[in-house]
Order: structure tokens, then C-alpha cells, then sequence
């Protein structure tokens, strides 16, 4: 095979191959920077993870009118009944608010002390996607799982923290924190510890389980305090339907209009890294364009050597081989280099999120790493193939 | 292998000719292994094409060619590189060496292909045709006499059940035709294979069993 090869390697241009490297090289980074570059923006986006995804929370319009006149901002029945029978609602839940009050204390470890006055708010469980025995409540229990809004730990992080030089905490370490929760009303009183399982950012209220607070509204709120729920949590099919747009409006509805915003950025987001990954695509294309063309015109030149191995006994697989082994090579050190590129600009990057959200969790890279081995598999099936197919015609020429 | 067959065999490019008398185009023609044929020929009567007929290399020809009763018009590329690796070898007339490599590479690139001979002996092939001293010469700056020499080596260098030599003495003196005839029948007989010669007037000099006019 040594003796083979020294005869086949006989014209290969080197600044040919070197432009097909070059050029292979940059498709193949941009398509690997493009896939990763938008999993990890993804992961930093998914901290809502505890929530299912296509939901709306609707609530009455405030005006001054409705100050003044004393109008109820609540649902009532009916309107909760007109509106499960619409087309485009999947499920529909109410916030439960609570009727009795609260306190919470929170101690950071010798450093700061928050207390205040809150409340809690509960929406059916099977509009909370957390583990089912972490987003439990049993009775006789003194613990109660909690979601805070993320507004709370952005307020503490940049504003009081920056302020007053204290670390900034992450949704991990809160987590690991308990808030102490005093709760009266009709006549009794507890004392409960609070157990943060997550943070939300669409949800701007104090969530606790159903079950909760129903059992701490029946024991603490006076019987007459039953309420009509001012806001309602809908799992819609699809939520840039132009139906539910204009049925809001018909009955002076309000919903979170940030949903709307993060998934035009997302999907702004998405068109931007499209483009970039087919600009990839396209250099890569052309690049594998490059290097059949030279083994081509490799082929060609060596085409009576190529004949003459034939003719003594080399089988067409054999007299294949080099230039495939050539062009896989190639195209597996365009992959390997691509890796170390991608992981080198992901690190400066990374460190950059890191800096800007310091609960930010890198994405894994075996997506993008999954994306190179594909492309490295389909280009090398289709060099291979080629070169065969090129020696195939030099034994047909039987003139 | 045992025997190679002919069936009123001819080049398309006979086809319309009216006057062709030929001991093998058009003939009922069968080579026998162990055995020695010349096939004299004057220019353009088809030499080169029987030998690229016979060898796999083109196939435009009508009539049949039979290995062992078997047609080979439909061999598959596998089953035609088995046969120029195993059953048969084959001295262009054009020689087809690469010029590129030195002697001594020219016929290991084909040994190592088959890994039949020892060194020893293709070291000692060189020496009885007097080319020693070429061994690592580079094949594109040798005569065609001292080309043809090594052709027929590297030709030896695989077993065969026949061995086609194409004008193997058109640039050799008397003397190296005489060993050349003489180290390519010490090695047909070894192996049992038939040898089959051809000429356009000088021939090689061995015990022909039959001689045919093309």
C-alpha cells in the first residue's frame, strides 16, 4: 500500500487541498458556533421550566372608573364558564388567593434580615410542572414548597445587593434557604417553614400548592371570606391565535404581554442563527465542492496509474482507497480543529453570560458535537462514493 | 483454470470485413494450460486486442470467450481482478510500468498485491537478465529493452495458470531472448501454466505446441 500511495500521490496540489481545508473549516465552525450558540442562549431562557409552556394569565382591566365605582375585578362563574366554552382554551384554572395574613422572615446568614407582610396565591397543580411529592403539601406538615417570582431575586441581586455590597445569590442557593412564614387570622396562628422550589418570571405572584391553601384558608380565613378568583391561568393550543387576541379585548381583559415578547425575541433569535447556519452550510457545500473537484482533476492526471493498478490485479476498492482515505482524513481533522475552535469561542462567551446571569447553566455541547459527526458522516459517504465511482470509470474504459 | 476457449470470436471492428483468414477470429479456438502457442501476426490484424479481450480489459468483440466452458462476457469486476491476481498474468506489449518508481518497485508494487515470490529469487531474475545494476534505477530512465526485462519479472510475480506475453523480445538482443524464454518456461512448467506467445516477426524461441496465423 506504501508503494501504492507513492505513486498516487503523485500531483496532488497542496494549495488546492489547503483551500478546501480553510474553507471547510470556517462552514464547519459557523454551523457548530450557530447550534451551540442557540442551545445555551436557550438554557439561559428556560428557567420557567417549572411551568408548562403555552399558557396565559388573564385578569380584569383596572381603570380609574373601577377604583372609583368599586366594580369587581373578578371572575365570576359565568364569565369562567363563557370562557372554558371557547374553541381555543385547552385548560383553565383560577388563582386562589389567600384570606388570611401573612408574614415571612428571611434570613441571609449573618449578612441581611428581610421581613414582610405577603400573601399566597395557588393555581391548580396541573398547572405547575414540578415533581409531584416536591409540590406537596400534608396536613399537620410545617413545611410549604414556594415559587417566588424571579423579580424578587433581580431586585435583591441589582438593586439592594449592588447597593449595599453583599454577594449576589443565585435561584441554586436560595433554594437551599428557608423563609419563615407566620400565618393568623380568624383566631389562630402557625408558624411554617417555607421551601423555595423554584423561580419564575412569568408568574408575578407567591405560589404554594392547592392543597395548602385550601387546608390554611379553612383555618385561618373567617368563613365568610370565600372569594371570587381575580385572575385565571389558561392553557391555550396556540397562542398567537388572533381569536383569543380579540376575545380579550371584547371583554376587557388583560394577560402578560412579556410571553408574547420573549417568543418574538426568541423566534428573532431563531431566524438570525438560521441564516447564520445556512451561510455555514453554504461555505461548507461549496468547500466539499473544492476538494471533488481536485480529486477530480487528481483522478484525471493519475488516471494511466490509476488504469495500470487495475490492470495488474488491484481491485477498484484498493486503487480507491488513498484518495478516500485522503479526503476523510481531511474532512476528520476539518471537524477535530472545528471542536477546539468552538469550544475556545464558547469558553470567552460562556464567561460573558456568567458574568451577566449568574445562574446561568451551560447547555450541553453534544448537540453540536452530534451536528459535526452528521455533517463529517454525509460529506465522507459522499467522498467516498465519488472517488469509487471516478475509479469505476476508468476500469469501464474499454474503449 | 484449465482451458480458454474461443467461439467464432471477432473485434467489432472486423465486423464488416469480408477477407478476414485467421487461425482465431471467427474460429473455434481453444488454449490448454501446460501447454506453448504462438500467435504470429501482422500489424492491425487484432493482437493487442486478443490479449485485451482475453484479460478483461475491453470487451468489443462478438463471438464468445469461454474460461473452463464458462462465459466471461458478464464477469464481475471481483471475479476479473481475482483472475489477473491469480490465474492469469499478462506482458503488455506497451509494458504499463510506472516510471515514477524504480525497477525494484515496479515489481514489488505487484508482489506485495500477490506475495508469491521472495526477494531472493526476483533479485536473481534481475541478475540473469542482466539488468543488476538497474535495480533501483528509475523505470522512467531505462531503455525500453531493460523496461521490457522488468516488465516480464514483475509479470512472474503471481501464480497463473497461463501467461500472455506480447511481444516480449521486440527490443532484446538474441542472447537476453534466450534467457527470457528460458526463465518464462522454467516457470510456466513449475507452476503447470500454458504460455501463450506473440510476435509480429521476430519471435521468442521456445517449443511451441501449436503456432496460429491471426
Amino acid at each position: 500500500m506504501k508503494l501504492v500511495w507513492k505513486l498516487l500521490r503523485q500531483h496532488i496540489s497542496i494549495p488546492q487541498f489547503a483551500g478546501f481545508f480553510f474553507a471547510n473549516l470556517v462552514g464547519v465552525v459557523i454551523i457548530l458556533l450557530g447550534v451551540q450558540f442557540y442551545n445555551d442562549y436557550q438554557s439561559l431562557d428556560s428557567e420557567d421550566s417549572f411551568m408548562k409552556a403555552d399558557y396565559l394569565i388573564v385578569n380584569k382591566k383596572i381603570g380609574a372608573m373601577s377604583t372609583i365605582t368599586g366594580k369587581s375585578s373578578s371572575f365570576t362563574k359565568a364569565d369562567i364558564e363563557e370562557l372554558q366554552d371557547e374553541s381555543f382554551v385547552e385548560k383553565i384554572g383560577a388563582f386562589t388567593p389567600s384570606s388570611f395574613n401573612v408574614r415571612a422572615r428571611f434570613d441571609v446568614d449573618g449578612f441581611a434580615n428581610f421581613s414582610t407582610e405577603m400573601f399566597f396565591e395557588s393555581v391548580p397543580d396541573e398547572f405547575v410542572d414540578v415533581a409531584s411529592d416536591e409540590w406537596e403539601y400534608k396536613e399537620g406538615s410545617t413545611e410549604i414548597p414556594i415559587i417566588l417570582p424571579k423579580n424578587y431575586l433581580d431586585l435583591y441581586n441589582f438593586g439592594y445587593a449592588q447597593g449595599k455590597g453583599l454577594p449576589k445569590l443565585s435561584t441554586g442557593i436560595l433554594g437551599a434557604m428557608k423563609l419563615k412564614v407566620s400565618i393568623n387570622g380568624n383566631g389562630n396562628s402557625g408558624e411554617y417553614d417555607g421551601k423555595i422550589v423554584g423561580f419564575s418570571s412569568r408568574l408575578n405572584t407567591i405560589l404554594v400548592p392547592e392543597s395548602f391553601m385550601q387546608w390554611a384558608n379553612g383555618e385561618y380565613a373567617s368563613s365568610d371570606a370565600a372569594q371570587e378568583p381575580t385572575r385565571l391561568i389558561l392553557e391555550v393550543n396556540n397562542p398567537t391565535d388572533e381569536k383569543i387576541t380579540s376575545y380579550l379585548q371584547g371583554h376587557n381583559y388583560e394577560t402578560d404581554e412579556d410571553k408574547l415578547d420573549a417568543s418574538k425575541t426568541n423566534f428573532v433569535l431563531r431566524i438570525i442563527v438560521s441564516i447564520v447556519m445556512v451561510i455555514g452550510l453554504v461555505i461548507s457545500i461549496l468547500s466539499f465542492y473544492i476538494l471533488m473537484l481536485s480529486v477530480f482533476l487528481l483522478v484525471q492526471k493519475n488516471s494511466s496509474k490509476l488504469e495500470n493498478l487495475l490492470l495488474i490485479g488491484y481491485s477498484p476498492s484498493k486503487v480507491s482507497f488513498p484518495y478516500q482515505a485522503l479526503t476523510v482524513g481531511l474532512n476528520v481533522l476539518v471537524l477535530l480543529l472545528a471542536i477546539v475552535i468552538l469550544l475556545v469561542v464558547r469558553s470567552i462567551y460562556i464567561g460573558l453570560f456568567e458574568q451577566m446571569f449568574p445562574d446561568f447553566q451551560s447547555a450541553s455541547i453534544l448537540p453540536s458535537l452530534c451536528v459535526g459527526f452528521i455533517l463529517l458522516i454525509v460529506v465522507s459517504v459522499f467522498n467516498i462514493i465519488a472517488v469509487r465511482n471516478k475509479v469505476m470509470s476508468i476500469w469501464k474504459r474499454k474503449d | 483454470m484449465e482451458k480458454i476457449q474461443l467461439i467464432n470470436t471477432l473485434p467489432n471492428v472486423f465486423q464488416t470485413r469480408t477477407d478476414i483468414s485467421s487461425d482465431i477470429w471467427n474460429q473455434k479456438v481453444e488454449f490448454e494450460k501446460d501447454k506453448l502457442y504462438l500467435v504470429e501476426a501482422n500489424s492491425g490484424t487484432g493482437k493487442s486486442s486478443l490479449c485485451s479481450f482475453i484479460y478483461g480489459y475491453r470487451s468489443d468483440y462478438q463471438g464468445q470467450i469461454l474460461f473452463d466452458g464458462e462465459e466471461t462476457r458478464n464477469y464481475s469486476v471481483a471475479q476479473w481482478t481475482e483472475i489477473r491476481k491469480k490465474h492469469f498474468a499478462l506482458l503488455w506489449q506497451e509494458l504499463r510500468m510506472f516510471p515514477e518508481l524504480t525497477a525494484m518497485e515496479n515489481v514489488q508494487i505487484k508482489n506485495k498485491l500477490t506475495g508469491y515470490q521472495k526477494k531472493k529469487q526476483i533479485l536473481e531474475w534481475f541478475e540473469m537478465l542482466g539488468i543488476a545494476d538497474k535495480v533501483d534505477a528509475k523505470m522512467g530512465r531505462m531503455s525500453f529493452g531493460q523496461q521490457q526485462r522488468v516488465a516480464l519479472i514483475r509479470a512472474l510475480c503471481q501464480p497463473f495458470d497461463f501467461i500472455f506475453v506480447d511481444e516480449p523480445i521486440s527490443h532484446l538482443d538474441d542472447t537476453n531472448s534466450e534467457i527470457m524464454g528460458r526463465i518464462l518456461t522454467t516457470e510456466a512448467k513449475r507452476q503447470g501454466a500454458g504460455i501463450i506467445a506473440t510476435s509480429i516477426g521476430k519471435h521468442i524461441e521456445l517449443n511451441y505446441d501449436k503456432v496460429f496465423k491471426l
